[in-house]
């Protein structure tokens, strides 16, 4: 009895730990007189109002940026899933010169500090001409996305039984379908980590995109964000409540697949 | 397949038509505040509808972002025609040669109508032409609170003590005589020259270690702990809103803030900062002007005269009365001054008053390292870590230090041409060794083999492009002597950059710092982690509503959540220190204002952000465990802890290692966070660890050379240790 009681206290001590800072950045975007500070813990007070909520959709251009962004997720997770699968699927199931040395690779691109990046994809992207365009922004979004995304798919391709191919093969299969037909309908669970990780390195990046969009029409959400903010007068209302409505696809997101997260993201490493 | 394939064909068309259009295009970037962004787009419509054939194109970024990504920008020959920011950021640009002289393409002339604030020159040549002058700091009162704003510091102190009250006898502060943002050095710049000598010579020079800025930094604290006037922790956000609720008295904020304080509805009005009783003199507040600079890639001659044209469109009086009348600047055109519009508006006629003790904001690329010097070593004296005496002392070490790695151009030396050397065999020799594996490459296109080159070539060339040929850029940069004044011209110079850093003590202290970061940090991911794993996995009914609730942190994006952090950890006004009251007594902790606690509010938030995903791993890793086992731990009458020791954990390792290396990998190089709580290091570049020192060092100090040198240490430094800790656990399983 004692321990189940400890059990839920401390359960329930991190659930508050865990969402006390996005119900602060609800009472924030609550507040109608633009004021950050107060000095009260009420979440939802008195002079609390939508008002923040209205004038963004009304005032300010946050359904383009929605737009924007979507387009540019949506893109990048075709793009990351779709590469990902693919180059993991061979590492996996093929041997060859170098296999070894690639897949270490992938796990250094993850040690070099990733700031120091921005300068050369600047030359890179304005020698190409792709500033100022989303395809710009695909390439640098997918392609970070993958070292990572690879060695998760791997993992997951190395727990599959190769007896599966081989039976899709003697049926007359090639190879392109045994991978499409057999082999990815049932890596759903890893397909769908990828795509999460290819989703969220797109939806909430803002350095990269600061500088490959210029054109304010081409802005995706967190740049749209960031301008609400100035060095010395922050719209500090305006801010919250579109933190709030960015945060809300991730997290629709999460809790929809949070069945495959568990066993997607373990999966290999358990069995492998 | 199809579908994909017709979709992505459908945004590439998309996004194409965004790109083009018909009349010339020009850009501009500013970082004017919401207000004035307001006037300025309306100014620019117009001018379009006077200009059919121009479309303009106004692009915002905060101050430090527009200096960072038109350096970027410009250097690789584009950014906008036009570039608009403080005065302060002609010095730096001009050294890096990437805005061009306005004497080269405006007549002599059209120099003569401006306020001389308002064209300032660097080394005698002008690069700005203003829209406005003020910027100037002054003393804002709540009129319905004080009717005479103090003269003298004093007068000040005495008022202060007067306003200073805790109204609703709680035995807290609920209102300040005197509130700003003094941990900024802007906002007590004017004070120094006051006390006796100003911060800078006047050949642009530091000249910190002076009786007067011990004065001033003895003044502060005096206000601070002695007559207690103004808040123990106070940056911009909380003096404005203080101010705004009536929660103080006086404000000490510059011109560029009466907008938002007349739109809150306040009865205010402004005076001169007081007088400095102890040494008669007025505090000098410095005067400068943001405005328009070219761009140096502007060369074809019809977009240079459409730029022209523009740009006295934009310093016209039509467009400066604008201003003036919708957000109350001081025009900087002479020819206005004496408009209606001007000469009625009672602040500006203080405001100009106020001028005539300011000094002009000095320009040169120096004032950078000094600012930056000083502020470190201020703010270690407010933590107490250092006396006013050896504050100044530091600062003036520190800012003599950063000009000369600022303006030093690293000659090259005998390693250069080792490196070069080295660099040609290292490519030679992977040809030879790689060349049977290329024949065998192509030769592979074709053969059986060709399904794995396939599936797999795209994503290395994607990867290829976006990681390991920026890689090797920098590798490039870290051997040579890139910095503000070879921008354009940089060569490859040698091993100066490594020695440099790893001779310096203050990268191995930030290394351990570093170590000890990621060490706490993982520790608390991977135990909070599987602590509620098996928590979840074994006691809480609904196991699917708790592992999607603590989820949460994990799904809001970073940027997010760090800033919000960084509210709730604000003295006064955070929830932390609030609860800490309310409900535990306990006295209130200034989190961000001395380094140990800011350190520590940076890892609370960091280990708040991280320990979802490893929850998620160690969740996975539980189902895993075959239930047999602790069934046959029943029989054998274990208790729960042995159940934990010996068959949870030692089943749960082989998950949590790999993610825990991840883990570790991740922590090391989050520049983020550290970045966004402590705002770049503070108090005073204390909370740093190395990757937000790289990219300080990079883009607030111009030593790119230098930060790349870094970056590929820490990055030698990961492999190394992820090499180490992948073979101890190889030697493990294979033993």
């Amino acid at each position: 009895m004692i321990k189940k009681f400890l059990a839920w206290v401390s359960v329930l001590l991190f659930a508050v730990f865990s969402i006390y800072p996005i119900l602060y950045v609800l009472s924030v975007s609550l507040r109608g007189d633009n004021a950050f500070q107060s000095q009260s813990l009420e979440i939802i007070s008195s002079t609390s109002t939508v008002k923040n909520f209205v004038d963004l959709f009304v005032n300010t251009e946050f359904l383009l940026w929605l737009r924007n962004s979507v387009i540019v997720s949506a893109a990048t997770t075709l793009l990351g899933v779709t590469l990902a699968s693919t180059s993991a699927y061979a590492l996996s199931r093929y041997r060859f010169r170098g296999r070894n040395l690639m897949l270490f690779s992938l796990l250094a691109t993850q040690m070099f500090p990733a700031t120091m990046l921005i300068l050369p994809f600047y030359i890179i992207l304005s020698k190409m001409h792709l500033i100022d365009s989303f395809v710009g922004l695909f390439i640098i979004y997918s392609a970070s996305a993958l070292p990572f995304c690879v060695w998760q798919m791997k993992a997951y391709y190395d727990t599959v039984p190769k007896e599966l191919e081989e039976a899709g093969l003697l049926d007359g299969c090639s190879r392109w379908q045994t991978f499409y037909k057999i082999i990815l309908p049932i890596s759903s669970p890893a397909l769908v980590i990828t795509a999460l990780f290819s989703f969220m390195a797109s939806w909430s990046e803002y350095i990269i995109a600061a500088i490959v969009l210029q054109d304010p029409q081409l802005y995706t959400l967190p740049l749209g964000l960031r301008s609400f903010q100035a060095s010395l007068a922050t719209q500090w209302g305006l801010y919250a409540a579109g933190a709030l409505i960015v945060s809300v696809p991730v997290l629709v997101l999460f809790i929809s697949i949070s069945r495959y997260l568990v066993s997607g993201l373990t999966m290999g490493s358990v069995k492998g | 397949m199809k579908t994909v394939k017709s979709l992505l064909l459908f945004i590439i068309l998309c996004t194409g038509f965004v790109s083009e259009a018909a009349p010339m295009r020009l850009q501009l970037w500013h970082q004017m505040i919401y207000g004035h962004r307001v006037v300025l787009s309306e100014a620019l419509r117009n001018f379009e509808k006077e200009n059919p054939d121009l479309v303009v194109q106004e692009t915002y970024r905060e101050t430090e972002e527009l200096r960072s990504s038109y350096q970027a920008a410009a250097m690789g020959g584009s950014g906008p025609e036009l570039i608009y920011g403080p005065s302060d950021q002609i010095g730096p640009f001009a050294s890096m040669k990437i805005i061009r002289p306005w004497d080269e393409v405006l007549e002599k002339e059209f120099f003569g109508q401006f306020d001389p604030l308002a064209t300032p020159k660097y080394q005698d040549v002008h690069y700005m032409i203003g829209g406005s002058v003020g910027n100037n700091l002054m003393l804002l009162y709540n009129k319905k609170l004080l009717k005479n704003p103090p003269k003298t510091t004093d007068e000040l102190i005495a008022i202060g003590k007067q306003m200073t009250q805790d109204t609703d006898g709680d035995g807290k502060i609920d209102r300040y005589g005197l509130v700003f943002n003094y941990t900024e050095p802007f906002f007590f710049a004017p004070f120094i020259p006051a006390f006796g000598a100003p911060f800078m010579t006047e050949d642009g020079k530091p000249q910190l270690n002076t009786p007067a800025l011990q004065k001033t930094f003895e003044f502060i604290l005096e206000l601070r702990d002695k007559h207690k006037i103004i808040p123990k922790e106070c940056d911009y956000e909380t003096a404005n809103a203080l101010f705004k609720q009536d929660k103080a008295a006086m404000l000490i904020n510059g011109d560029w803030s009466w907008g938002d304080y007349k739109g809150a509805g306040m009865d205010f009005g402004i005076a001169r900062i007081p007088l400095v009783s102890s040494t008669q003199k007025w505090p000098q507040p410095l005067v400068g002007t943001a405005g328009y600079s070219l761009n140096v890639n502007i060369q074809d001659p019809e977009r240079l005269a459409a730029t022209i044209k523009l740009l006295k469109y934009l310093t016209s009086p039509q467009v400066q009365k604008l201003f003036t009348e919708r957000v109350g600047v001081l025009p900087s055109n002479l020819a206005l001054r004496d408009d209606p519009a001007v000469k009625n508006n009672a602040l500006l006629q203080v405001s100009s008053y106020i001028m005539e003790v300011g000094t002009p904001m000095p320009v040169v690329p120096e004032v950078r390292g000094v600012w930056d010097s000083l502020r470190v070593q201020y703010q270690k004296v407010l933590a107490g870590s250092l006396t006013p005496a050896e504050g100044t002392r530091e600062a003036q070490v520190m800012a003599e230090a950063q000009i000369r790695d600022m303006n030093e151009v690293i000659q090259p030396d005998a390693s250069a041409f080792v490196i070069q050397g080295l660099a040609l065999i290292l490519f030679l020799w992977v040809l030879w060794v790689s060349r049977t594996s290329l024949v065998n490459f192509i030769k592979g296109l074709q053969g059986p083999q060709r399904f794995v080159y396939f599936m797999m070539l795209p994503a290395f060339i994607g990867i290829f492009a976006v990681i390991i040929y920026p890689f090797f850029y920098n590798i490039a940069i870290s051997f040579s002597n890139f910095n503000l004044l070879t921008f354009q011209s940089w060569q490859i110079v040698g091993f100066q950059h490594y020695i440099t850093a790893i001779t310096d003590p203050r990268f191995w202290s930030l290394f351990v710092k570093t170590i000890i970061w990621t060490v706490v940090n993982v520790f608390f991911h991977v135990t909070i982690g599987i602590f509620l794993a098996v928590i979840i996995n074994q006691v809480m009914p609904a196991k699917g509503f708790w592992r999607t609730l603590f989820i949460i942190p994990w799904a809001v994006p970073q940027y997010i959540t760090a800033l919000t952090w960084r509210g709730m950890f604000n003295q006064e006004y955070g929830p932390i220190n609030q609860f800490l009251q309310q409900f535990l007594h306990l006295s209130p902790v200034q989190w961000l204002s001395q380094p140990f606690t800011a350190f520590t509010a940076c890892i609370i938030t960091n280990v708040w952000l991280g320990f979802p995903f490893m929850m998620i791993v160690a969740l996975g890793g539980l189902q895993a465990i075959p239930h047999s086992l602790y069934e046959a731990a029943y029989l054998d009458k274990a208790n729960a802890w042995q159940r934990f020791r010996h068959i949870t954990l030692p089943l749960l390792m082989p998950v949590m290692i790999p993610a825990a290396l991840l883990g570790c990998i991740w922590t090391f190089n989050n520049l983020n966070i550290v970045w966004l709580v402590s705002n770049a290091g503070e108090p005073g570049d204390q909370t740093h660890i190395l990757v937000s020192y790289v990219y300080k060092a990079a883009f607030n100090l111009y030593r790119y050379g230098y930060a790349a040198a870094v970056s590929v240490i820490i990055f030698l430094i990961l492999v190394a240790f992820s090499i180490s800790s992948l073979v101890a656990q190889y030697r493990k399983e294979t033993r």
